[in-house]
């Protein structure tokens, strides 16, 4: 890490975005006591992460990127050993664990050891975990990755729940998406530094430049994204499975052009959308890691993690 | 603020006791517990005794010394390399306690699985080999001191970064095989050229094997004070190089 600096308001999610390797579990670690800093400060709710390391960790609650319960012991037992951790009175820390229980649908199983649980299930003992102690602040680091669909849905609706309720949320992804739906505010992080901080839908806004057009014909032909290359104002065509995407900053001519080019080469057009500047592409323009196009086989590794944008309603 | 102060320590007990019965349910009976803690230590001692001409009631402190120093030791190995591997070590660092107590609770866990195993012998000797205690003083001193010691001793080894007991066990055993050798458990001390009764005066395994002997009714060469004073120094010693060598992991990582 190199002199990052940034401040997190009580109640808010905070998204901590970067490539593989940039540097989120390492800033997570340092913050939570599990690596000590070789230099500078840190507070959580007012106390010094190592000079207050107790009362600091008091405060929060932590789930790492991989669901680190005990597989040996049950649902039950897992939440009430952490209880034990945080010093929780014996009758405080059943009530907690299965109320827990209860809000994230364990309670019917929670005698059974966690071995024989999906890796949905373990997320959510994991996220349990976290919040025994009623933490104010809760560190996610991937919360998300490498789940099904319906654990994801579910665990996301639970994180914005909990910061309804008050809940502070510091969210390290590199789902650009969850980011963008999710945090108050996200710091892009690169190289152990942070490239900018400041909200979504502002961070977007500093790359208008980058809207574009979503096209799909019922027909493709080979030349065409070198045809649609040729549009006024398209600086860029990016095929994305059926569709192509006309980089533009003026949308409005590549819509005509768009039609003036189906109707002479009696094409049908099965979608048309616009799309503004999304996290992605700030993103993008942050970190230099882009998504795969035709002939960028070797960013397709780095760039199979990029979630698909959605159309700016 | 004497309150303060005593609710403070209750609450690192509590939490070390906490950590340690977890640890017990968990990690005692894995099979690399089982292997490095109790048939090591039994068949390392069969292997040098059988077919010696000593009758078995006083090589039964010897089992005893070998059974505490090899089942003490191995536990802090086997769990903190797992709780690495699977990260849980990390729910530990980030609970509101200090890594005194979090090592403590992995030390209470080496020193109650060490002197519950050596309890089998001390029946064993008594039931079926005529052994005696004459000393029960002693004998509780040389187990509690020595599990402590030899618990602490694993500890300490377990700060080396590795994810599997293996990582740990092997720079362990370059310490614990050559320990037998210089400790008065083969050859009586007093057998021994004197520069080696010093090496063997420095070797914490010499006294625990001492204090087993005296406690039940054998020679000691250099008396159960010095056993005493001797193990409770490697004790501490070992516990606070491996919060030492803990901490500087952190700053590592």
């Amino acid at each position: 890490m190199d002199h990052i600096n940034f401040e997190v308001k009580k109640g808010e999610v905070f998204g901590f975005l970067g490539p593989n390797g940039a540097g989120k579990t390492t800033t997570i670690r340092m913050l939570t006591g599990i690596s000590i800093p070789t230099k500078g400060t840190a507070t959580i709710m007012g106390y010094d992460i190592e000079s207050q390391s107790v009362k600091a960790k008091e405060q929060m609650g932590i789930v790492p990127d991989v669901s680190n319960v005990y597989n040996e012991l049950s649902a039950w037992d897992n939440l009430i050993f952490t209880g034990k951790l945080y010093d929780m009175p014996k009758t405080y820390r059943e009530k907690r664990a299965e109320e827990l229980l209860r809000m994230f649908g364990l309670l019917d199983r929670c005698k059974e050891k966690v071995q024989g649980f999906s890796r949905g299930m373990k997320r959510r003992i994991c996220i349990a975990m976290a919040l025994m102690n009623r933490s104010q602040l809760l560190f996610l680091d991937e919360p998300t990755s490498g789940l099904d669909v319906q654990s994801v849905l579910v665990i996301r609706d639970l994180i914005r729940r909990l910061n309804q309720q008050g809940l502070t949320v510091f969210l390290t992804t590199h789902n650009i998406e969850e980011a963008s739906q999710m945090c108050d505010h996200v710091a892009i992080i690169n190289h152990g530094r942070i490239a900018v901080i400041d909200t979504p839908e502002k961070l977007k806004r500093t790359v208008e430049n980058l809207q574009s057009v979503e096209v799909a014909f019922e027909t493709v032909s080979p030349s065409m994204p070198e045809e649609l290359k040729e549009f006024p104002n398209v600086s860029n065509v990016v095929k994305e499975g059926d569709k192509f995407r006309l980089i533009t900053n003026d949308p409005t001519s590549v819509l005509a052009s768009t039609w003036n080019y189906a109707k002479k080469n009696n094409l049908r057009l099965i979608t048309v959308n616009t799309l503004g500047p999304s996290l992605e592409d700030v993103f993008v323009k942050l970190t230099g890691i882009r998504p795969a196009t035709e002939g960028e086989g070797n960013n397709r590794m780095k760039t199979r993690e990029m979630p698909r944008r959605i159309a700016k309603q | 603020m004497s309150n303060v102060h005593s609710s403070h320590y209750g609450k690192e007990i509590r939490v070390a006791w906490a950590i340690a019965v977890k640890d017990m349910r968990t990690y005692y009976t894995k099979p690399p517990s089982l292997m490095f803690g109790i048939l090591f230590p039994f068949s390392l001692f069969l292997s040098f005794s059988i077919g010696r001409n000593m009758p078995l009631a006083t090589q039964i402190p010897i089992l005893i010394s070998q059974t505490l120093f090899f089942a003490s030791s191995s536990i802090g190995p086997v769990v903190i390399p797992m709780e690495r591997a699977n990260q849980t070590f990390d729910r530990f660092l980030t609970s509101p306690v200090s890594l005194f107590s979090i090592l403590l609770g992995k030390t209470l866990a080496g020193i109650i699985y060490g002197a519950g195993i050596s309890v089998i012998p001390v029946l064993v000797g008594i039931a079926f080999f005529g052994s005696q205690i004459v000393n029960i003083g002693a004998m509780i001193a040389c187990f509690a001191l020595s599990s402590l010691a030899f618990s602490a001793l694993g500890i300490m080894f377990a700060s080396i970064p590795g994810q599997t007991p293996g990582q740990v066990m092997m720079p362990l055993n370059f310490v614990r095989i050559p320990l037998l050798f210089i400790s008065g458990v083969f050859t009586p001390i007093g057998e021994l050229p004197t520069w080696m009764q010093v090496v063997s005066m420095l070797s914490p395994l010499t006294h625990t094997v001492e204090l087993a002997r005296y406690a039940t009714g054998g020679e000691t060469f250099f008396g159960p004070v010095l056993n005493i004073a001797i193990l409770t120094a490697y004790a501490a010693a070992f516990l606070f190089m491996g919060i030492r060598f803990h901490i500087m992991n952190q700053r590592k990582e």
